[in-house]
């Protein structure tokens, strides 16, 4: 499905020296697959993430998705979803506004994107704050709708950075549980970046880590 | 120990007192009487046949389509060269930034002076393509962008920088195209700020004085040049009251709308900002270069005009500089405006300490900017007749007009303070008056110098003030320009040229304590600091 050929990125670091974020990196996530890459703050993980996303340019090496170069491709025409841990949700617009964003993108009239965002909210149990701003939710809800919007424009590859770490322990164990069930009924690949070990077990099928550049395998 | 030293209350009083009889004395009750005069109701009967003369229409439309048409050119121009600004990276964007500052710091009458020797009879534009701009409306319009340009720059740069960088990363995900990721996701982000500078655009367009009175010329004055003319001309203080009345009603209307946007805009910066893009490529050299380009045309050509005018004019008008009466107008204005500084610190102070107490207090710093220095100056001379030509009333009002910058960039710094510092001073056995001076006060300095140095600018190029308020032997700068201009001949234009090359180099000293390094949380209050 999902192939990152030697990836090479390196960032020029003013101070003096260069930061070598992929070092001639590959990896590849199976149809249905979840993938962990685990590793600290700072280590490259998010940056890899918007590799595969399209949002960062590549030194050299190439990403492929279904056995096609897709490199070159924008991140509007890769079709996959993003999730940060911020929950990156829209505050200008309601819960079901933010959850049919995707939808409109792709050309779905305004109308039938509303009515199929509502009808996922009711699948997630947040049909009562659909007309509510986002700002108005708990960090809980906020991140459902986040999962909510990512998952309905149907991505190819579900891209998780750091998804519960804004969450308190409680929370983001429920969720967790959550996620994966529902990542799993839409048998959607995911790739997640985390720098917590137990979430990357409980999610990923396999797991590693990124050190200076490299992926160990862990799992 | 003193009273007010002991005793929270009998502090708060003291502080709050200062100011508040201040602007009462200085705003309010002149404003009072200026509704009073002939009447509130004969008023409204003076403004419907206001309405009814042909003229004065004509006068308050026109002050109310140049302050539109100089808000929409300004976004027109303005966002695309914040979106160079704030999202790419050259060499020497630091600088245009900190250029961006300039104009905020040229007086009025430099500006204008720069605008005509672009534009104007004699200007080097007119020289060269054979036309010029003098009695059309463009001379006024390119002047407000001079000033107002910037604002929404500044405004738009600051904006951007607060976008979220993951907001707009799921949008792309999400299957937005560049553009149409900035119109659903950035735009509705920055749409708030880009508001509230065009609000203050619009009050400074429409209740600015030395421009529309230099650069308007007969047909395309606005309501306060009408307003001057009307009490320094012709003495009818009945139809000037209610004009003036009219003007405060309509910009305290915006100045409503700008603090119910500024209300809105006070949520906590994020920290995932877009990173800047490295310049790399022809299309991206070419945004960069039609950036600059406007920023020259708008911003830097007036004041570059005025430099090449009095280094053309020779030493023949050179000579104005060591004249009798120039020593005298350059002595009066440093006096009055480094008494002005000095009122103007006392003030801003205890207003900024006094805000942090009272929601009114802090909305009333708005006040000197919301009433325009014209209705000020004419109020004070229907209240007051006895003490306009005063040195003290002068000197008030200068202080008034300069003040709120100090209040304004100390209010900002003083919420950002954290409130721990001085409950541990005090733990530490230091009275409220000890910690404020050894912790609070040196943690808001930088604020309080740039207060003072936009204070400092103001009170050098005040202009309609003097107008009205000064001695015929209390010539300063900006009166003697204008004098000069008035004057036939080209000699007298080229001195009045000289002279506001003078001007600007005392406004550039100030400029030059401005530009000393600004905490982040300052550059935005920046924005809403100007004289107008």
């Amino acid at each position: 499905m999902l192939e990152l050929k030697s990836i090479r990125k390196t960032f020029h670091d003013p101070a003096g020296g260069d930061w070598v974020l992929a070092g001639d990196l590959s990896l590849t996530v199976q149809a249905g697959e979840t993938v962990a890459i685990l590793g600290p703050s700072g280590s490259g993980k998010s940056t890899l993430l918007k590799i595969v996303a399209g949002l960062e340019p590549l030194d050299a090496g190439s990403v492929w998705f279904a056995e096609k170069d897709i490199t070159p491709e924008p991140p509007e025409r890769r079709g996959f979803a993003l999730m940060f841990q911020d929950f990156a949700l829209f505050p200008h617009l309601d819960v079901v506004d933010n959850v049919a964003f995707g939808l409109v993108e792709q050309r779905i009239k305004r109308g039938e994107a509303r009515q199929r965002a509502l009808d996922m909210l009711d699948l997630f149990g947040l049909t009562a704050h659909a007309r509510q701003k986002v700002w108005k939710l708990s960090g809980g809800e906020q991140q459902r709708v986040a999962l909510a919007r990512a998952l309905i424009t149907q991505p190819r590859l579900l891209l998780l950075d750091e998804p519960f770490s804004a969450l308190d322990a409680e929370l983001r164990s429920g969720l967790r549980d959550e996620f994966s069930y529902r990542i799993k009924a839409a048998g959607i690949p995911a790739l997640l970046v985390t720098h917590d070990e137990a979430e990357a077990l409980a999610m990923a099928q396999r797991g590693y880590r990124l050190v200076s550049g490299k992926l160990i395998t862990l799992w | 120990m003193n009273v007010a030293g002991s005793n929270p209350f009998a502090r708060g009083v003291a502080v709050v007192l200062l100011p508040a009889v201040f602007l009462t004395v200085m705003l309010l009750a002149p404003v009072i009487r200026l509704l009073a005069e002939g009447g509130v109701g004969a008023l409204q009967g003076t403004v419907v046949s206001l309405w009814q003369d042909d003229y004065l229409r004509w006068r308050v439309v026109w002050s109310f389509v140049q302050a539109a048409l100089t808000c929409m050119a300004a976004l027109a121009l303005g966002l695309p060269v914040a979106w160079v600004l704030a999202r790419l990276d050259f060499p020497g964007r630091t600088l245009v930034l900190r250029l961006l500052m300039l104009p905020f710091v040229v007086p009025t009458l430099v500006a204008a002076l720069g605008v005509l020797a672009l534009w104007g009879p004699r200007g080097l534009i007119t020289g060269w393509l054979g036309f010029q701009l003098q009695d059309t409306p463009w001379l006024l319009l390119y002047g407000n962008l001079f000033f107002n340009l910037c604002v929404v720059v500044r405004a738009g740069v600051d904006a951007l920088g607060q976008v979220s960088a993951s907001r707009v990363a799921v949008a792309r995900t999400l299957g937005a195209t560049p553009w149409r990721a900035f119109w659903r996701v950035e735009w509705p982000a920055i749409a708030p700020w880009l508001a509230s500078a065009l609000c203050l655009v619009f009050l400074y367009c429409f209740a600015g004085f030395g421009l529309a009175l230099i650069l308007g010329g007969q047909r395309f004055a606005t309501v306060e040049v009408e307003i001057y003319s009307l009490v320094a001309h012709e003495l009818k203080l009945a139809e000037a009251g209610a004009l003036a009345v009219c003007m405060m009603v309509l910009t305290g209307g915006v100045a409503l709308a700008y603090a119910w946007i500024e209300k809105r805009l006070a949520t906590p910066a994020r920290a995932d900002a877009i990173a800047l893009r490295p310049a790399a490529g022809v299309f991206l050299w070419t945004l960069i270069a039609l950036a600059l380009t406007v920023l020259l045309v708008f911003c830097a050509a007036p004041l570059l005009a005025v430099l090449l005018r009095v280094v053309l004019a020779g030493s023949e008008a050179w000579a104005v500089l060591i004249d009798e009466e120039t020593v005298h107008a350059l002595w009066n204005t440093l006096r009055f405006s480094a008494s002005a500084l000095v009122m103007a610190t006392a003030l801003g102070l205890t207003h900024a300490l006094a805000a942090r107490r009272s929601v009114w207090l802090r909305a009333s710093a708005f006040l000197p900017f919301v009433v325009s220095p014209v209705t000020v100056a004419f109020g004070l001379l229907l209240l007051y007749p006895q003490w306009t030509a005063s040195m003290a009333l002068l000197i008030a009002a200068y202080a008034l007009l300069a003040y709120p910058f100090v209040a304004k960039s100390l209010g900002a710094a003083l919420d950002s303070l954290p409130v721990h510092l001085d409950q541990v001073a005090r733990t530490l056995g230091a009275t409220p008056w000890r910690a404020f001076w050894r912790v609070t006060l040196l943690m808001v300095m930088p604020a309080l110098r740039r207060g003072m140095a936009f204070a400092a600018a103001t009170a050098l190029g005040e202009f309609a003030v003097s107008l009205f308020l000064s001695r015929p032997e209390w010539v300063t700068l900006t009166t003697l320009i204008y004098q000069r201009l008035g004057r036939p001949g080209a000699a007298n234009l080229d001195a009045a040229l000289v002279l506001a090359c003078l001007l600007m180099v005392l406004a550039l000293a100030a400029f030059l304590v401005i530009e000393s390094p600004l905490p982040k949380a300052g550059r935005r209050s920046a924005t809403h600091l100007r004289h107008a």
